[in-house]
């Protein structure tokens, strides 16, 4: 299974990813989600982003929350809305909401 | 003549819910209610930040270009022009390893006199003890 999982909270579902398995996963910060993307807690990076590989923060709700791309861990990836949808249809066969 | 005094507490993170905003819209709303009261009278409303809440006060929002709505730092900026006390709390910002130059301090541009006061914990925890009501949003 090929799944995306668009996350927006920062604070529940990661009790969920971190039981998630998929032949490909992938991880979209959306929301209150993209503070995993950018922020570290006591220096410590969210252990959400050692899940995968394929991770993914939506650029509008990063800069409405005052970040930016320097704020990203590297291994996250900024996209646009249409981005997203994108990925949606071309690389994720379900999408799952957090 | 009395004073009622009101601590806002913001700990949820901005956007997602309209919990910090309405922490920020009611704290400055409640400076529009003398006209109710008798003669004398006053509120005084300060907001603390605390917890993940401390990101509402990054400077640079950009909610109203994404989102079509004004930022909580907009709002914060109209508390600041109205003079109230604005507390971030130290301790948190330390964890999220926040710099003060990330975060809106003031509203110099806009006229206000007072600036954001970044403070350790227990300040805020007198101030909650201090007020006659408290509200955590």
């Amino acid at each position: 299974m090929k799944l995306g999982v668009i996350m927006s909270d920062y604070r529940t579902g990661s009790d969920v990813i971190d039981r998630l398995t998929a032949e490909k996963l992938g991880i979209i910060f959306v929301g209150n989600g993209v503070y995993h993307a950018a922020s570290k807690e006591a220096g410590k990076a969210s252990s959400i982003l050692d899940k995968t590989n394929n991770l993914y923060v939506l650029t509008e709700d990063l800069e409405s929350r005052g970040l930016t791309s320097a704020n990203l861990d590297s291994r996250v990836k900024a996209i646009t809305y249409s981005d997203v949808v994108d990925l949606i249809f071309n690389d994720y066969e379900k999408t799952i909401w957090l | 003549m009395a004073t009622k005094k009101l601590l806002f507490v913001a700990r949820s993170l901005p956007y997602k819910t309209e919990a910090s905003r309405l922490a920020l819209t009611h704290a400055i709303s409640s400076q529009s209610v003398e006209i109710y009261l008798k003669d004398g009278d006053l509120v005084e409303a300060t907001i603390a930040f605390v917890g993940d809440g401390v990101m509402n006060c990054l400077k640079n929002q950009q909610a109203m270009k994404h989102y079509g709505i004004t930022s909580i730092e907009g709002h914060m900026k109209n508390s600041l022009l109205l003079d109230m006390k604005v507390m971030i709390c130290k301790e948190d910002l330390a964890k999220f390893g926040i710099k003060e130059d990330a975060l809106l301090m003031d509203a110099d541009d806009i006229g206000g006199e007072v600036k954001a006061q970044i403070v350790p914990y227990s300040e805020i925890q007198k101030e909650m003890e201090s007020v006659d009501h408290l509200l955590f949003c």
